[in-house]
């Protein structure tokens, strides 16, 4: 096994490749439409703000929100996520979050409770990654607000049972914060059915579409201070940024090429069905799964029970040795890309007992092969044997 | 001297869906910069036959499109045209 191949086992970080329609078209729409959306009037303008209309319009079908207002642009998840948060929360609430939350949630978190202006409590994690229920029915306070919750891990793949969750928290009145990085576009999430109140999507990774994309859902009954306040192209005459939505939430120049990718990486999503994306990376992943699982020298991390419900995502480590040294190998002997380490998520790391070593993440996506995935495994058992010689 | 009716929208999100869910109806329109003599605002405005204006604010609203305000411009070559704003639902009052 020594030809050097260029295989893609990073789509939980972005995913490769995309769609070819989601190549071209940031390229069309800065060399024939290319107005600024909002602005001015012109031909160009208009074109540049149906577009951006028409990308608002395929979230909301795509997540079943009513409204398309109500769904506003980001330039990723993170960016959506400190919007919820510093436009939610206001001083003396308390907020839950789960252990498998992302940096994108804690350190937003860790400064409004350096600041001073909230507290928080984290709801512990299984080893395999489930949030502790019963911890949570205890945890409420009467100024609990918010409960954060990671819809899908980045390190281990396990999906939050979001509905009990979601019941438990509007039991006492408390919104929902839902962070659907490693979601969108491969699991059918639709906000009405679920009740959630805030949704936060990357527009890169299940999504298809380019980096610097993203948005926020945000329920009717929820009013966000705004993070950021300027130009909008309407009310010119205010000094005060619109309370009208989305462009309560938006202000600045649209990413018009970048929506115009996202929009297309959409249009694929509804073309090939999401359902049929679900399957065919459950099938991958529980290839990869099913036949790292009895090889000696490798942990697997994460559900472990048969047709758990996860993600594309395994984690693993392979016995006494170092997980960058073991992703170094698979890229520089095998040409396998991967992630290795924390993954941004220290507190998910420790819930399932490999902080803070980290793990090898393999993420395989909608494109990858079975047989990429046998390559991956013959590589590994080669690394396992090599490491015990 | 002619006229010709406008709307005006909070942001720039209700001006395209307006014209997004105007398009399967019969009225003629077209979206615009908003004249000066309405609004500073940069926007984009819908310019449409002043008899149909009533019609299509109601269609608007039963849309749930949030809508700004409504104007009767008595336009004259590029002269500053005349501004009169439409307040009410019905022609009549507004005469």
């Amino acid at each position: 096994m020594s030809n050097k191949l260029n295989l893609y086992f990073d789509n939980a970080a972005t995913s490769w490749p995309k769609p070819e329609a989601v190549y071209r078209a940031p390229e069309i729409q800065m060399r024939e439409a290319s107005g600024n959306p909002g602005r001015s009037g012109h031909t160009r303008t208009l074109e540049s703000d149906r577009l951006v209309y028409r990308a608002r319009e395929a979230v909301a079908n795509l997540f079943n929100v009513e409204d398309p207002s109500r769904v506003i642009f980001a330039y990723n998840a993170t960016d959506a996520l400190n919007i919820a948060l510093k436009g939610f929360l206001e001083k003396g609430d308390h907020v839950l979050f789960t252990a498998m939350e992302h940096n994108s949630v804690l350190r937003p978190l860790g400064r409004l409770r350096q600041e001073g202006t909230i507290d928080s409590d984290m709801i512990p994690c299984s080893e395999e990654g489930y949030p502790d229920l019963d911890f949570l029915e205890e945890a409420y306070r009467s100024n609990t607000r918010l409960l954060v919750v990671n819809h899908a891990s980045n390190v281990t793949g396990t999906i939050a049972p979001l509905e009990k969750l979601i019941a438990s928290a509007h039991k006492r009145g408390v919104k929902v914060l839902v962070d659907a990085a490693q979601t969108a576009g491969v699991i059918p999430i639709d906000v009405q059915k679920t009740g959630l109140d805030m949704l936060a999507f990357t527009g890169h990774k299940g999504l298809l579409g380019p980096t610097g994309t993203g948005g926020l859902y945000v329920r009717r009954d929820i009013d966000l201070k705004p993070l950021r306040e300027g130009g909008t192209g309407s009310q010119s005459e205010s000094d005060l940024h619109p309370t009208s939505m989305p462009e309560r939430l938006e202000a600045g120049t649209m990413n018009s090429a970048g929506l115009a990718g996202l929009l297309e990486g959409i249009n694929y999503i509804l073309d090939h069905g999401i359902e049929n994306i679900r399957q065919a990376e459950d099938n991958l992943r529980n290839h990869l799964w099913n036949s790292l699982l009895n090889l000696n020298g490798i942990t697997l991390y994460g559900p472990k029970a048969a047709h758990s419900e996860t993600v594309a995502v395994v984690s693993l480590t392979v016995d006494g040795t170092d997980c960058g040294e073991i992703g170094y190998i698979l890229e520089s002997n095998y040409g396998i890309l991967c992630r290795t380490g924390l993954h941004c998520a220290p507190l998910a790391h420790q819930a399932i007992g490999t902080f803070p070593e980290g793990t090898v993440r393999l993420s395989p996506g909608y494109f990858s092969g079975m047989k990429e995935i046998d390559y991956v495994v013959s590589a590994l058992q080669e690394i396992v044997k090599l490491s015990t010689v | 001297m002619a006229s010709s009716c406008y709307i005006t929208f909070p942001t720039i999100f209700y001006a395209i869906r307006a014209e997004s869910i105007l398009k399967n109806q019969t009225f003629s329109f077209k979206m615009v910069p908003v004249p000066r003599s309405i609004s500073s605002s940069c926007g984009t405005a819908l310019r449409c036959e002043c008899s149909d204006i009533y019609q299509i604010k109601k269609y608007l609203l039963e849309n749930n499109l949030e809508l700004e305000g409504f104007y009767r411009l008595e336009e004259e070559g590029l002269k500053t045209p005349a501004v009169k704003v439409l307040n009410s639902d019905h022609p009549e009052v507004d005469e």
